[in-house]
Formats: C-alpha cells, sequence, structure tokens
C-alpha cells in the first residue's frame, strides 16, 4: 500500500528528516535576530540562603554589557503548574546550589560569562536539608516560609516541608493479610536520574514597540510557557507570544518554564533581543532531575498465586521547587498497583521539599519508581510459592468486565496478550533454563508496565486551503517523538489527502489551538481525537458545498481518496477539494474549516469505589506493557550487560510503527541507563556530577542492539484510528526486569538503585550460592 | 591571551622559556576542555601541531620503538610497529575514548597530563618506556616510572616539552595485554592492568606488571612480579600477585568506584590482562 | 594581551575568513561566527560527540579543536554531505531507517558514520557500534542507527 495515500499505520520517515539531517533544521541557540545579545546566568554557591543584597555596578562596567537583572527587578512573579513557588530568579532566598541569582546580556556569550560572575550577592546563609527524612524531622528549616499564602491550584495540604501527601485506597488491607498465605516485604531505593535531552535548554526573546514579547524556546508546550511567562513576568497572555522551533529532545524537563523568563527579562529591560543558552554543568544544576524515591511496600498473596493485597509508602524528594511534583507522586501512588486486580491496597504517596534541585516531570511520570518496587515483590512471591513469574502475572491480569481497580471497568485488556507474546518471543521457557558461559551468569526477568495516555486538553483546526490541499494546526510541538508525522498521517488519512497535500503549521499562541502539551503520551491520543473531530467537521463542510455545487442531497455524498466528494454509487460523478474549496473561497459559503476541541472524557478513578485523596488528574485511557530482558553478569567485576529486550505494549494501533519502534528502543536504552548506571550524586547541596564526563548515559557500545518491539494492535474505542499513547512506558520495565533477571541468575535481589557492577559484586560477594 | 604557532621545535621552547604560564597546545582534548570549564586560562598557547619532526613512529633496528609526542593515539592503535611485549601499548591506544579523541589526543598530551585513570601511562610504565624531554636548555630521558610523580604531576618542569617516548624492545618472545574496566565503553578506567610476560616450556621467566586508576601514579610492585617469575602462572600465583598490588594501592572514592570496589576487582583486571598476556607469549615461544 | 588570530578555512568546499581569539573553538567559529549552525553544541567538553566534524579527513571534536590551530584546514560538516538535493547515502539511510528523532545528536552521528565508512567501508555491527560509540543519543535507542550506516555501507560510501 502507497504510504502516501494510506497513512495511517504506514511506516512513513519524519517529514521534518531532510532538515535534521542536513544540518538545516533550526533549534533556538541556531537562531539569531538583529541586535540580538546573548545572557548568561549566576549561580547561587549556598543552598539555602537569605539574600542580603546586590551590587552589579563591576559588572555593569564591563565593555559591551548591556544589562543586568537580579530577584530585586520589578515585576517577577511566582508560578508553578500545581503550587506557584517558584520566581524565574531567586527572589529574597535561593533554595538550592545552583539556583540563577542574577543575569547579564551582553554583546557576545564570553562578555555576559565573565560579568555574570562580577556580580556581588551578599548572602545569610540558612540551615538547609538534603533529603525527605532531615526535612520531615522536627524543628527542620521551612524552605518555604510562605508555602500556605502561595497560590495552591488544588488546595494540596501542604504544611511545613511536604508538598504532597497523596492516597489511593481500596478494600481493607489490615485484614486482608490474614488471607494471605505469603506476604513479602521490604524498602526500596531509586536515584535521581537526568533528562540529559542532547539539546541544553535555551530561549530566545524579544519585545516590540507595543511592548509584545515573543519567545522562541526548546520546550514541550508553548501555551505552558505563555502561562508559566505570563505569571512569571505579571504580563497578561495577550501580550506573550510563544514559538517552538525544533526541540532537541525533552522527556518532560522542558514541560515547564526553563529559561524562558531570563531571557524575556532582558529583552524587556534591555529592549534587544536576547537569546540564552545554558551550558550543559548549567542545565545539569538548575533544570530537573527524576524524583529520587524511598518506596516501601508489602504485597500478600494465596498459595496458588491470587494477589490479594498491597500497602505503599513512597516518600519522594521533591527539591527546592514544587514544579509537577505533586502530580509525579499522585501517579507513582496509582502505578505502585501495577497491572494487576489487588482487591486490597492501601498506596500513600509523600512529596517533600529539599534543598536540592528541583525534581520534575521525566518520562514514566513516577512509574518507574514504582515499578522497581513493585515488580520484584510479584517475582519474590512467585519465587516463593514456587510459580513462573510469567505465569504468575498472567494470573492476575486485569480481565474486561471485572473491576481493575478504584471503580475502573476495563473495555479490554491486552495485558494478557503482551504477556504471551513475549513468552513466545523470548522462547522464555527456554531462556530461564539457560546458564552461563564459565565466569558469567545468565538470567531474564520480566516487569509489566501500567501506563495512561490522555489528561487535560487539545483542540485542532483544519483549513482547506484553494486547491484543496490543507493546513493542520494544533498548537502540538514535537519533542522529537515524531508527532508532526504522526497527526499529519491522521489528518491526511482522515481527509483521504495525501501526506504531501498537508502542511502541518508550525506552534505559534497567536494562531494555533490550545494543546495541554507533549507529555504524558497524550499527543497521539488526546490531539489525534481532536484532528479526527476537526476533519470529520470539514469533511461535512465540504459535502455541504458540494452538494450545492452538484445540486443534489448531502446524505448522497461521500468522501473519496484522494481529495474528492463523490456521488454515492456512481464512480464518475466527483468533484475534487479544489474545485470544492474554490467555490466556497469565492462563490458561497466562506473558507471550509473545521475544527474540534476536547477535555479527556475517559474513565476516571470513581472516588465512590475507593479513597482517592489529592490524586490531581482525571486520567486517562489505560495501556499495559510487557518488558523481558536477558542479562549476563560477569561474576568477577559484577558488570550486568543487557544482552537483548523483547518489549511488547498494547497501543491500540501504531500510525506510524516505525516511529513506535522509535519509542520503544529509545525508551529502553534510557531505562537501561536507569537500571545501571545513571545517578545524579550530590555533594551536600552541591551536584557532584554535571556533566557527562561524570554522569554516563547509555552509548552504542553500551546498548542492546537487539532490542525486539512487539506492537500489540487491538484498536482502543476511544482513541483515534483506535490508536493510544507510547511515549513513556518502554522506560518504567528495564531496571525491574534487570533485577528479576539478576535474582534469577544469582538468587541476589537489589532493592536500590543503579545496579551498578560494585553494588552486583558486594550483593554476590555477600550471598549463600543459591544457584 | 596569546598564539603561537612555532614550526621549530626550537622555536616552542623560545616561546616556552620566554612566556609564563604558557601551554603547550597538542590535541587539545584534555586542555581545550579544561578552558571551556574556566578550569584554566593559560596566559599562551604554544600550538605543537606544525613543529616538525614530533609525529611519528619509527621502529629502530635494535626493536626499540620510537613514538614522536604528536603521534595521535589512533596512529599508535594502528601501527605493525608494536608487538610482542611492546603491544599492550598499541592495545591501550585503541581503548582511548573513541575514535574522534584518538584522532586529536597525542601521546605527548596524554602523558603530560598525567591522569592515573587515563590509559597511555599504565601501559608505558608497564612496557619500561623512557619519554624523551627537551627544554630551551637541555634535552634528557627519564624512565616512564619516574616521570609519573603524582595525581596529574609529572617530572616535566616548566619550559620542558615531551618530544617523544621510546619503547625498547625488550625479552625476546614476550606478549602482552592491556586490560581495562571502565563504567561504559570509551570512559577513564576505573581499574586497568597492564602485563607484558615471556615463559619458557610454560614456565614464566620474565614478567612486568602496572596497574592503572588505583593511585595517584601507576602502580608497580617488584615482588608482584617476582610472584609470576619461576610460576607456571596458576591461578594462585596471579592471585597472589594481584593481592600484593592491592596492597601498594591507594585508590580514591570517584564516580567511576569506590576505592574499595576498585580493590575488589583489582585481581581479577589483573588476571585478564595475564592470560591473554599468556596465550600471545605462548604463541611467540 | 591578546592576538587576535586570522584564519582562513575551507568548509564544505569554499574558502572562508574569520578573526578569532586563541581561545575560540572551531565549533563556536564554525556556529556563531560563521553561522554553520547545522554542527550541534551538546556539552562544549568533548564527550557528547553533537559537534563532530571532518577535519582534512578525519573525524574530530569541533568542541575541542582549537579554532586558530585549523589555519588552512579543509572542513566538512553536516552542511556540506548532500550534493544539493541529493542526499548522501548515509543522509539517505538515516532518512529511510527511521534512525532520526529530535534530531540534535544526528549532525554529529552522521559525520562520524561518513567517517567510519571512509576508514572501514564494510564494517561489522561491532565496528560500527565502536566507530559511533563517542556520539551519544538520547532519543533513538541506536538500534536503527546502526542499521542505517549497515544499510548506508552496503550501497557505497558515497
Ligand atoms: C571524551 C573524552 C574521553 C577520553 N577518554 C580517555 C580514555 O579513555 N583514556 C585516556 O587515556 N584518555 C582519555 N581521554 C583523554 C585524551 O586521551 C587526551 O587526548 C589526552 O589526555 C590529552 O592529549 P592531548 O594531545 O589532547 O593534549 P592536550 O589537551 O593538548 O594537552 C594536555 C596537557 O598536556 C600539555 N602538553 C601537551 N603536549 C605536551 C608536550 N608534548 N610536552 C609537554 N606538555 C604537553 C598541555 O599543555 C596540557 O597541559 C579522553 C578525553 C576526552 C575528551
Ligand atoms: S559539544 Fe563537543 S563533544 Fe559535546
Ligand atoms: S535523535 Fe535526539 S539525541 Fe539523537
Amino acid at each position: 500500500m502507497n504510504p502516501y495515500i494510506h497513512p495511517v499505520g504506514a511506516r512513513l520517515p519524519r517529514l521534518e528528516t531532510r532538515e535534521k539531517i542536513t544540518g538545516r533544521a533550526e533549534y533556538t541557540d541556531d537562531l539569531v535576530r538583529p541586535g540580538m545579545l546573548h545572557a548568561a546566568i549566576l549561580q547561587s554557591p549556598h543552598a539555602h540562603a537569605r539574600i542580603i543584597s546586590y551590587d552589579t555596578t563591576r559588572a555593569l562596567a564591563v565593555p559591551g554589557v548591556i544589562g543586568v537583572i537580579t530577584g530585586d527587578d520589578a515585576g517577577w512573579g511566582r508560578s508553578g503548574p500545581f503550587v506557584k513557588d517558584e520566581t524565574a530568579i531567586a527572589k529574597g532566598k535561593v533554595r538550592y546550589v545552583g539556583e540563577p541569582v542574577a543575569a547579564v546580556a551582553a554583546l557576545d556569550v564570553d562578555t555576559a560569562r565573565q560579568a555574570a560572575q562580577l556580580i556581588d550577592v551578599v548572602y545569610e546563609e540558612l540551615p538547609a536539608v538534603f533529603s525527605p527524612d532531615e526535612a520531615l524531622a522536627p524543628n527542620a528549616p521551612i524552605i518555604h516560609e510562605e508555602l500556605a499564602t502561595y497560590v495552591n491550584v488544588l488546595g494540596l495540604p501542604v504544611r511545613g516541608n511536604v508538598l504532597q501527601d497523596c492516597e489511593i485506597s481500596q478494600g481493607n488491607v489490615d485484614s486482608a493479610w490474614g488471607e494471605c498465605d505469603v506476604i513479602v516485604e521490604g524498602e526500596f531505593e531509586t536515584q535521581a536520574q537526568y533528562h540529559a535531552y542532547m539539546e541544553p535548554c535555551a530561549a530566545l526573546a524579544e519585545v516590540d514597540a507595543n511592548g509584545k514579547l515573543t519567545v522562541w524556546s526548546s520546550n514541550q508546550s508553548i501555551f505552558r510557557d505563555q502561562s508559566n511567562l505570563s505569571e512569571s513576568l505579571g504580563l497578561p497572555m495577550s501580550k506573550i507570544r510563544c514559538l517552538s522551533p525544533k526541540v532537541g529532545g525533552a522527556f518532560g524537563g522542558k514541560i515547564e518554564i526553563t529559561v524562558q523568563p531570563i531571557a524575556a527579562m532582558l529583552a524587556i529591560k534591555t529592549g534587544k533581543p536576547v537569546r540564552i543558552a545554558l551550558t550543559r554543568e548549567q542545565d545539569m544544576e538548575t533544570m530537573r532531575v527524576r524524583h529520587p524515591a524511598r518506596i516501601r511496600m508489602k504485597t500478600g498473596a494465596k498459595k496458588d498465586g491470587t494477589l490479594v493485597a498491597r500497602e505503599v509508602d513512597i516518600l519522594m524528594d521533591v527539591g527546592a521547587y514544587a514544579d509537577d511534583s505533586p502530580g509525579v507522586v499522585g501517579v507513582s501512588t496509582v502505578f505502585s498497583r501495577g497491572t494487576y486486580r489487588i482487591p486490597h491496597a492501601r498506596c500513600r504517596g509523600k512529596g517533600v521539599y529539599t534543598n536540592k534541585l528541583r525534581s520534575g516531570a521525566f518520562r514514566g511520570f513516577g512509574g518507574p519508581q514504582a515499578a522497581w518496587a513493585g515488580e520484584q515483590q510479584i517475582d519474590e512471591i512467585a519465587a516463593k510459592i514456587g510459580m513462573d513469574p510469567l505465569e504468575l502475572r498472567l494470573k492476575n491480569a486485569p480481565e474486561p468486565g471485572r473491576e481493575w481497580m478504584c471503580g475502573i471497568e476495563l473495555e479490554r485488556s491486552d495485558l494478557k496478550e503482551c504477556l504471551e507474546k513475549v513468552r513466545a518471543a523470548s522462547d522464555w521457557k527456554r531462556r530461564r533454563n539457560e546458564k552461563g558461559r564459565p565466569g558469567f551468569r545468565r538470567g531474564i526477568g520480566l516487569a509489566c508496565i501500567p501506563h495512561i495516555s490522555g489528561v487535560l486538553s487539545s483542540s485542532a483546526i483544519i483549513r482547506i486551503l484553494e486547491d484543496g490541499s490543507a493546513v493542520l494546526s494544533t498548537g502540538a510541538v514535537d519533542n522529537g517523538q515524531g508527532s508532526d508525522t504522526v497527526l499529519v498521517q491522521m489528518a491526511a488519512e482522515s481527509l483521504g489527502l495525501p501526506v504531501d497535500r498537508i502542511t502541518f503549521a508550525q506552534p505559534d499562541t497567536d494562531a494555533s489551538p490550545y494543546n495541554w502539551g507533549t507529555s504524558a503520551s497524550r499527543v497521539t491520543y488526546m490531539v489525534g481525537r481532536a484532528i479526527v473531530g476537526a476533519a470529520e467537521e470539514a469533511v461535512k463542510k465540504l459535502i455541504k458545498y458540494a452538494s450545492q455545487m452538484m445540486e443534489c442531497a448531502e446524505v448522497d455524498l461521500e468522501l473519496r481518496l484522494g481529495g474528492f466528494i463523490g456521488l454515492k454509487g456512481v464512480p464518475d460523478k466527483v468533484l475534487p477539494f479544489a474545485a470544492i474549496s474554490g467555490y466556497a473561497h469565492w462563490a458561497a459559503g466562506g473558507p471550509i474549516i473545521g475544527t474540534h476541541a476536547l477535555h479527556y472524557d475517559g474513565p476516571v478513578l470513581d472516588p465512590t469505589k475507593a479513597v482517592i485523596k489529592h490524586f490531581p488528574f482525571r486520567f486517562g485511557v489505560w495501556t499495559f506493557g510487557v518488558h523481558a530482558v536477558e542479562i549476563e553478569i560477569d561474576e568477577a567485576t559484577g558488570r550486568i550487560t543487557p544482552l537483548a529486550v523483547w518489549a511488547a505494549h498494547d497501543l491500540g494501533r501504531a500510525i506510524n510503527p516505525m516511529a513506535v519502534e522509535g519509542q520503544i528502543e529509545g525508551g529502553v536504552v534510557q531505562g537501561i541507563g536507569y537500571a545501571l548506571f545513571e545517578e545524579m550524586v550530590w555533594d551536600g547541596g552541591k551536584v557532584a556530577n554535571p556533566s557527562f564526563m561524570d554522569y554516563k548515559i547509555p552509548g552504542t557500545m553500551d546498548s542492546p542492539m537487539e532490542i525486539h518491539s512487539i506492537l500489540v494492535e487491538n484498536p482502543d474505542g476511544s482513541g483515534p484510528f483506535g490508536a493510544k499513547g507510547i511515549g513513556e512506558p518502554p522506560i518504567v520495565g528495564p531496571a525491574p526486569a534487570i533485577a528479576n533477571a539478576l535474582f534469577h541468575a544469582t538468587g541476589v535481589r537489589l532493592t536500590k538503585l543503579p545496579m551498578t557492577p560494585e553494588r552486583v559484586l558486594r550483593a554476590l560477594n555477600e550471598a549463600p550460592r543459591a544457584h | 591571551m596569546k598564539f603561537y604557532q612555532p614550526t621549530t621545535l626550537k622555536q616552542a621552547l623560545k616561546v616556552l622559556a620566554n612566556e609564563d604560564d604558557a601551554r603547550c597546545l597538542a590535541g587539545g582534548a584534555t586542555l581545550v576542555a579544561m578552558m571551556n570549564a574556566n578550569l584554566l586560562a593559560p596566559s599562551a598557547l604554544v600550538s605543537l601541531s606544525a613543529v616538525k619532526g614530533l609525529a611519528g613512529i619509527t621502529r629502530r633496528k635494535n626493536g626499540s620503538v620510537t613514538i614522536g609526542a604528536m603521534t595521535r593515539h589512533q596512529a599508535v592503535a594502528d601501527t605493525a610497529a608494536l608487538d610482542g611485549g611492546q603491544r599492550l601499548v598499541r592495545e591501550a591506544a585503541a581503548l582511548i575514548g573513541h575514535p574522534a579523541i584518538r584522532n586529536m589526543g597525542t601521546i605527548g598530551g596524554s602523558i603530560s597530563h598525567a591522569d592515573p585513570a587515563a590509559d597511555y601511562p599504565t601501559a608505558l610504565v608497564t612496557a619500561n618506556a623512557t619519554v624523551t624531554i627537551e627544554n630551551s636548555r637541555a634535552k634528557r630521558e627519564i624512565d616512564a616510572q619516574n616521570f609519573f610523580t603524582g595525581y596529574l604531576e609529572t617530572a616535566l618542569e616548566p619550559g620542558d616539552i615531551v618530544v617523544a617516548v621510546s619503547i625498547p624492545a625488550g625479552v625476546a618472545g614476550a606478549g602482552s595485554a592491556y586490560e581495562k574496566f571502565a563504567r561504559v565503553q570509551g570512559d577513564f578506567a576505573t581499574v586497568s592492568a597492564g602485563v607484558v610476560l615471556a615463559l619458557e616450556k610454560g614456565v614464566c621467566r620474565h614478567a612486568r606488571i602496572a596497574v592503572g586508576g588505583c593511585a595517584a601514579t601507576p602502580i608497580r610492585v617488584a615482588a608482584a612480579e617476582a610472584k609470576l617469575v619461576g610460576s607456571r602462572l596458576q591461578d594462585s600465583a596471579v592471585a597472589a600477585a594481584g593481592v600484593l598490588l592491592a596492597a601498594a594501592c591507594d585508590p580514591i572514592d570517584d564516580f567511576r568506584g569506590s576505592s574499595e570496589y576498585r580493590l575488589m576487582i583489582l585481581p581479577t583486571i589483573l588476571a585478564r590482562a595475564v592470560s591473554k598476556a599468556r596465550v600471545r607469549a605462548e604463541t611467540v615461544s | 594581551m591578546t592576538t587576535t588570530v586570522p584564519i582562513t578555512l575551507t568548509i564544505n568546499g569554499a574558502l572562508h575568513q574569520a578573526f578569532v581569539q586563541p581561545w575560540h573553538t572551531l565549533l563556536h567559529v564554525l556556529r556563531d561566527v560563521l553561522h554553520f549552525t547545522g554542527t550541534k553544541r551538546g556539552c562544549n567538553q568533548g564527550i557528547c560527540g553533537a559537534c563532530s566534524v571532518i577535519v582534512d579527513g578525519e573525524v574530530v571534536r569541533g568542541c575541542l579543536s582549537i579554532a586558530a590551530n585549523c589555519q588552512g584546514r579543509t572542513i566538512t560538516t553536516i552542511e556540506g554531505l548532500a550534493n544539493g538535493n541529493t542526499l548522501s547515502n548515509v543522509q539517505q539511510a538515516f532518512l529511510e531507517l527511521g534512525a532520526v528523532q529530535c534530531g540534535y545528536c544526528m549532525p554529529g552521528m552522521i559525520i562520524a558514520a561518513t567517517a567510519l565508512l571512509k576508514r572501514t567501508p564494510k564494517p561489522t555491527e561491532e565496528e560500527i557500534r565502536e566507530g559511533l560509540s563517542g556520539n551519544l543519543c538520547r532519543c533513538s535507542g541506536y538500534v536503527k542507527v546502526v542499521r542505517a550506516v549497515q544499510v548506508a555501507s552496503e550501497r557505497g560510501t558515497s
């Protein structure tokens, strides 16, 4: 089938690939405006300190310096998605080492950087806390004294250093332990992972003569930028236009504000365009990480493998600012139940401020932490009752028509199919019995992944151009995952037009319809639904005008492939879109525009069926995944080498299988980095390894070439063409699957991430030789 | 900052003698990274790129091999000149970083920087190499082992330029190997080991060993080598050598591993180097 | 005292001149002075490979190369690989196999792959991985990148 004519389901190369591989794609730091200045930041040396005063004289005296901003500049407001606790430049207090305290705009970067170091800031140091335990201790220093006065969008129960305290519970856990034949209990720890998008955060801002601000930046949502900028700078949204050039990866790290307000404030102050690009070190010191977590978990089952009860306490280190933490803690708490029917569950999540870099949204959004604990306990139970871990998972998989959790009944559940497909593809039984070569152990382990796609709102506009081609406008930013292409494929399929007859309007808050963000595995699902709706409306109008032109009833007309409206049953009675659109433009009716807007409307956690406290989302269409990872362990060094990965994901329908494989392969490798060596480390309040020299991410030699993507395609009733999202789930599986493989191979279980050679070797040395 | 592009060694040495705080610019792979990170701002850069006679590998009749200071890691990795007891130097060069780093970095730059986790220092100490140094007044030679004096410290004095490294032919019939353990491929070593062995009818008659990443400089212990000489390189002998080496090491805790972990795996890395070198020595003899 | 150094570079076949400071890197001069912005800056420390360019036939790090030291050299950047609208074999394979996601690492990755195939026209999978080991990509997971290089190698190296 010609992919350009039947685009949905086609392995279509990304539409913008040519630009990217010829070096012509423009990212924020590639943009130049006339008279543009370059900016640099000064960062706090203290983890917690009051700012007493600034002296900018020396900096301003450097030739080439045009402007300086500090927290004293008028206009700074607090912003944040849940609790508005953060100014773009510290005001009054600094709360983590590295926090921006001032910025300079100069004729060139060297000058700006040099001058920034010449700004003198007088601090009064305050006692600081570096872990949730320290922050929760009685008499701990309070990081946000005015927390109670901040705008708190959802009325979260903030107090002291506690930001989020949520619960998702059901059944009667306390009495359920009595029904269990086997109970496992443990404490698990996860580390801070850095997003390591290859493009460090950058922004370019410019103010016009009327005071209207235009901001180009590396981001996941121009609309979140606009809203955050408005709060940050105290400007009405109508005075702010946000645009997105190409984005060099994001993974959650760019969904909220980054450096846009700094560039904007400098542009306002100097009247010149100002560009800022963080260095890699600054990006690692000032942006975001995945939440470090400590998870206490207890799971009970019957002898036959039926899961009965689970109790979970998640404690997450939020860092100095709230950012997306209330959401991440909440989602982690829901996902801590895993992919299983567990009648009795009590899951609590707590997020606590510390004087460290903020934790934020990161692909998986709390899922990786929860699965690290939960999926290991499933294997522990399997081992205790002597059941194959795959069978145990099958036994407890959700089924359509039966309640799954919190009142939700799934229309269908493809977890079993994912499990069966992984079993077959990995040759599970044979590999479970494989022994390693001398000096090495070999093992294979599983992990199941619960996730959702679709939260919040999206919209789309399709306008038919005079020649019958179309422009698709959604406001969705492509972070590299390929959404521009996938969205165009869906629009093309809906309109019966070839892909090259659709142009994708670049996101622009002045012109694009609203989209909350490229996040939460939601673009394909939510924006896709908006596109299908918009296309339906456009087609309706095409039919209406065609009926006027052909003088027949609308019901007798149909959409035909290739951009035609035809008379049903009469093959050669057709009108091309060009003729109809021309008629609409020049004769009657007006330009043909289809629009559709929606808010997530699917099944939600039901507060009448379960205790649901402070869970901040209406969410989402459920999707499941199963990973099996085969590993080899060097007995003498403790190094784990992942050999092969089988990754089955229930994604409804793959709009573009090649893009889906890309998401799976990329997510799996990010998950392997998380599993084996990635870890942001602090020395007191300072990030100790803010460079790629010290913080390692996987390269070609550290990544398995055997990543088998298994696409389980059973169309979802609500999704566009049956599709659900696939952006996040693939990162969740590798860590617990590898931990389970390690146990399978050696009898050793690690509860702390990452599984460095050192931790593995120590565990091997301490363990009785079980195998 | 000034920039000099001398074309002769004499010119280069003269500039170095006259400029306080000037730095030689070799491959730049370390120097420029440090400058970019604001860790270093020399008064002048003296590029060695155009200096005649500093790059190249020559094998002499007596079997010794001289590597010019400006020879790139890739050229050393590719050379056929290094074999037998010298082969580990080539093996070490091939394990440095990644292709682009090997196309830039030079042996002179690597040893002048003297990172104990780097690959050349350990390999050169094992291979009993000599470093040739010149300044505006004199020329001198120093054993690799005495060249590395501390963490990022060498026997170089202000005004000195490393002009070459020579690796002796060594013991006839020797085999050698360099083994490296790093967090990810292309990283600096957590632990590395170099071994040169010669065998006679399965009995070791010559051994030189050095380990890297485990102290401020590469570590060589005569008693550890003595454990191997006269042995059949059985596991117990190699393990005993490992224990002696570990006792002489004083590794630090860093992101590449804790001090304790380094000592835990050192005997293994050594054993792997020994077994590779042994196979090679056997094929030679 | 600072010396400003005049340099002449042949970039993608054309002569360019610039006045540079001794600490300026080739990456800085390419991107910020001559506006060859296809070459990317991911770390400025020599680790990520986003700045890879070919100098006198060999792949190097733009961010670790002192510009003044490149006087008279011949440089190929990502902008110089295609012939008009005809992509190079490597570019074409990356496109077809869907190896490119956000694309930020790709100029460096494609330059490194091009240099690899020049040195080793028929590399094994292992040689491809080793050849690209200094180019970090956070999106792709590398599988399609390695396959693309295999495909390009089967088709020849132009
Ligand atoms: C990403 C990355 C990975 C790396 N991985 C490894 C690795 O795995 N193993 C490893 O061993 N190394 C590694 N390195 C370091 C690399 O090998 C460097 O090339 C080397 O350490 C320095 O060599 P250079 O020629 O680039 O020297 P430069 O950076 O030019 O100089 C380094 C220092 O030596 C001085 N100097 C240079 N030449 C001379 C001379 N002839 N006489 C006197 N002084 C001189 C300079 O003034 C400077 O102080 C890595 C580097 C990078 C950036
Ligand atoms: S920017 Fe040069 S290697 Fe990262
Ligand atoms: S494609 Fe995004 S970093 Fe490689």
